[in-house]
């Protein structure tokens, strides 16, 4: 097109453009206006009470955690912000945004206002319309000023430091601001102060966490310049057990019995990291490849013989200790793959050394009891639980989905056959299903002495379910890889381990990204089927906690409103990352 | 003495034997693909087989570094049998470097990365010398500027010389190329070649498959000449291309020149 592009032309050409055209456009608009509407006097109706969530906030994030500990929530969401920060600034996600885009945005949220505003029915209270005009108003005007008041505004940028702080102060302004009122709800008692700013005790915590947030954010910018790629791993390890260390060392709080973990567990978890690191170091120098092959095969025996004796009852042996076995005999059997000089040997070593200390320290904390006192079990609930449970089973079904769709691709008929009957088999039945025989079932197959919490269960289940799905998407990845890639690595002479961790894995992963993600949105909604075996969810706590407290007796609509608002929150997010991770790997897709 | 070994001249019959087939005989399927192909390449031989499509020329070089098995005869590449023991097929790739029609680089790898991969992974040489190795090598191709580049934000020569790099950071002891040029522009054949020729000039065992009759004339210490997976004829260019023996060469030659 030869003349620019002006706002009244592209309606012209996109939505005016023929008798039919414009019909549509009219007929659409008007049925979304009227849904609008609906909604809208859906939300703001005079029996809606939206006190009901304002109290309930606490119930819905963290349901009945200890009000007198709730120190630990803030300091696990403090670790949390710390990541985030930094995981901003070493990924350089999105470093410029254009202004001009940016001023389009906001005057296009204005409208958005402006039109709610208009279609809110007459039963609505006069504030919420009078704030919907104000915002509206503020957006489009000033959207519109800074576009022609800036000077050239169309090829400046803004860096995504300066927005993040603009974000985080215009939040910190409207809570330390806006008179929302002071809403407490302790020990059935329900305590509104109007006319004043939220509580202290909610407003500090989240000035802190964006201070950190914001922090964190430049202070990785500035480590970033110089050790990026360390720093890239040091927070891949934390995103990987970083959560779980806040989950059960923060928020659980067990009560450690320190004599017993001196005199067993360090000295286990010291045995296997130095032992097993040493065999590594031994066995990883090049040309001991047979021997590492033979050591693996015995190891692999050997640790098969644990499990064997642990169901028979031939003789016991803690459980960390045959995970371990089993660890080390895969790792020896990947050292001629991985194999290498000094550096390559270290790396090995010290990998194996940090799994065991991480892996020890935290079966030992989860076997620990807890010292929270919780009118019901799980500890966790509400909103926490409902991200803790989404987030590890993505986490877990990640490398079982890999092994599945390896195995269903294999040229091994014995492989293919198990993941396929596996996957077909889990596929086949409902996801409900599967949490009832976890929670359920699975605990009376168990041999005796050995239990599963009811978390635990749920996790279990939640996973293989998902694998099952993540292996199916992930299958669609592997099929799209060419079949010149695997002549050429063969041809370069890279074993079939390394072929698919190098070559065909990455290039699958990038293909099955749109698929994972929505497998990932599914999984974080679905999370809400933990109700159903007992777990309190933020939708379940909406659904039936709120309505049957005495002073909101039947209120379902605001809360229930508020959680599709928090889901929503969620799921754009995610889906937006993954927009921004295809476009950022597009430089190395196949032309 | 089959027919691919009477054309040796006596300076070649004296080197030592690098490739050694014997009777290969493959089967896609119900198809032949190889009726019994004989053939001895010598050290620092540069050997390139021309054929009609079909022939059979890919699938004996791809024969040869086992990424297709042979069903009958034997394979013996620098002393070594192909078999079906993986050792030997890991050794003999590690040996021999190969350069495809599709250039087959991976995409979601930098040029750098291509190139290190196998030599850091198959060979375990530290990073650093995999690194120095690869830059030497993107010089001797003659583009060290497109190192941090993705293959995909390359032209076509560009990826067949990074391919070719990438082959030679093994330190092959042969060179097999799978029609090079085939899938390139016109403007961009000669870049691949110039390479090409100045790695047989510098000693390096090729065998070359190829529809390019200037690089056969001028670089070729023997031509093959194959058709329905058999070896046809086999000769020096210059009696190959001013005194072919075969009736089928002499069609061959007239269709294409």
């Amino acid at each position: 097109m030869s003349t620019r592009n002006t706002p009244v032309r592209w309606v012209r050409e996109n939505l005016f453009s023929s008798v039919g055209n414009s019909a549509q456009t009219v007929v659409f608009s008007l049925i979304i206006l009227g849904l609008l509407r609906w909604l809208l006097g859906q939300a703001f109706a005079e029996e809606s009470n939206w006190e009901s969530v304002a109290t309930n906030l606490r119930l819905l994030m963290a349901y009945n955690y200890p009000t007198g500990q709730f120190v630990r929530i803030w300091v696990s969401a403090g670790a949390l912000f710390f990541a985030v920060g930094l995981s901003f600034a070493t990924w350089n996600v999105r470093p410029m945004i254009g202004f001009r885009r940016l001023l389009t945005t906001l005057v296009g949220f204005g409208c958005f206002a402006l039109i709610c505003g208009l279609v809110t029915p007459g039963t609505t209270p006069s504030v919420v319309r009078t704030s919907m005009f104000a915002i509206g108003g503020v957006l489009v005007v000033g959207g519109l000023a800074a576009g022609r008041l800036v000077p050239r505004a169309g090829e400046r940028n803004v860096g995504f430091g300066r927005l993040l702080v603009a974000v985080s102060g215009l939040a910190m302004a409207v809570v330390w601001l806006v008179p929302f009122g002071k809403h407490s709800f302790i020990d059935g008692a329900i305590a509104v102060e109007r006319g004043v700013t939220i509580a202290s005790s909610t407003k500090m915590p989240w000035t802190v966490l964006f201070a950190v947030l914001v922090s964190t954010f430049f202070a990785g910018r500035a480590i970033a310049v110089r050790i990026r790629k360390q720093l890239k791993i040091a927070l891949i390890a934390w995103w990987v057990v970083g959560p779980a260390f806040v989950l059960f060392l923060v928020l659980r709080d067990p009560a450690f019995d320190w004599s017993r973990i001196w005199s067993v567990d360090v000295p286990i978890a010291a045995a296997f990291a130095l032992g097993g690191g040493a065999v590594l170091y031994v066995l990883a120098r090049p040309g001991r490849e047979d021997l590492a092959r033979v050591v693996g095969a015995l190891l692999v025996g050997f640790a098969l013989l644990h499990w064997v004796a642990g169901f028979a009852g031939w003789y016991g042996m803690l459980q960390k200790v045959r995970i371990s076995f089993v660890l080390l005999a895969i790792a020896v059997l990947l050292v001629p793959t991985f194999a290498g000089e000094r550096r390559a040997r270290l790396r090995l070593s010290g990998g194996w050394i940090g799994l065991m200390v991480v892996l020890h320290w935290l079966i030992t904390a989860i076997n620990t009891p807890s010292t929270l006192v919780i009118s019901a079990p799980p500890f966790i609930g509400g909103l926490v639980l409902t991200i803790t449970i989404a987030y590890y089973v993505m986490l877990a079904s990640f490398p079982l989905g890999v092994l599945l769709s390896l195995a269903r691709t294999s040229k091994l008929p014995i492989f293919r056959v198990l993941s396929t009957g596996f996957v077909e088999v889990v596929r086949g039945v409902p996801l409900i299903t599967v949490l009832f025989f976890f929670s359920i079932m699975l605990p009376l197959f168990l041999p005796r002495g050995m239990g599963i919490s009811d978390l635990a269960a749920v996790f279990t289940g939640y996973t293989l379910f998902s694998a099952a799905y993540m292996a199916e998407n992930l299958r669609g990845g592997l099929q799209s890889v060419r079949r010149g890639q695997f002549d050429a690595s063969d041809a370069l002479g890279l074993t079939t381990v390394q072929r698919t961790v190098f070559i065909t894995l990455p290039q699958a992963l990038r293909v099955a990204i749109p698929n994972l993600v929505g497998q990932a949105i599914a999984t974080f909604k679905e999370t809400s089927l933990i109700a159903i075996v007992g777990g309190f969810d933020i939708l379940r706590i909406a659904n039936s906690t709120i309505p049957n407290q005495p002073d909101f007796l039947g209120q379902k609509r605001p809360a229930l409103l508020f959680v599709a608002l928090v889901y929503f929150v969620f799921t754009y997010s995610m889906s937006k990352s993954a927009q921004s991770l295809e476009k950022k790997l597009e430089a190395g897709r196949v032309r | 003495m089959s027919i691919a070994d009477q054309s040796l001249t006596t300076e070649l019959a004296s080197r030592n034997d690098v490739i050694v087939c014997r009777g290969v005989k493959k089967w896609f399927g119900d198809f032949q693909a190889l009726r019994g192909v004989d053939l001895t390449v010598k050290d620092r031989e540069v050997l390139v087989v021309l054929g009609p499509s079909g022939s059979g020329k890919s699938t004996l070089i791809r024969c040869i570094n086992r990424l297709e098995a042979h069903q009958e005869g034997s394979i013996v590449v620098d002393g070594v049998e192909l078999t079906n023991d993986l050792r030997n097929i890991e050794k003999i790739r590690s040996e021999v470097g190969m350069v495809f029609q599709q250039f087959n680089l991976f995409p979601h790898l930098t040029v750098l990365d291509n190139i290190t991969l196998a030599p850091v992974w198959v060979r375990k040489k530290p990073k650093a010398d995999a690194l120095a190795k690869a830059m030497e090598l993107l010089e001797r191709v003659g583009i060290p500027e497109q190192a941090a580049k993705f293959p995909g934000q390359l032209s076509g020569g560009q990826q067949q010389r990074v391919a070719i790099a990438r082959a030679l950071a093994m330190e092959p002891k042969i060179m097999l190329f799978d029609e090079p040029t085939s899938a390139l522009d016109p403007e961009m054949i000669k870049e691949v070649l110039d390479v090409m020729k100045e790695l047989a000039n510098s000693g390096m065992t090729m065998i070359v498959v190829t529809h390019e009759m200037g690089f056969a004339r001028e670089v070729a210490d023997r031509l093959v000449f194959m058709e329905s997976g058999e070896i046809v004829e086999v000769g020096t260019p210059d009696q190959f291309f001013s005194a072919p023996r075969e009736e089928r060469t002499k069609k061959f030659l007239s269709q294409i020149l």
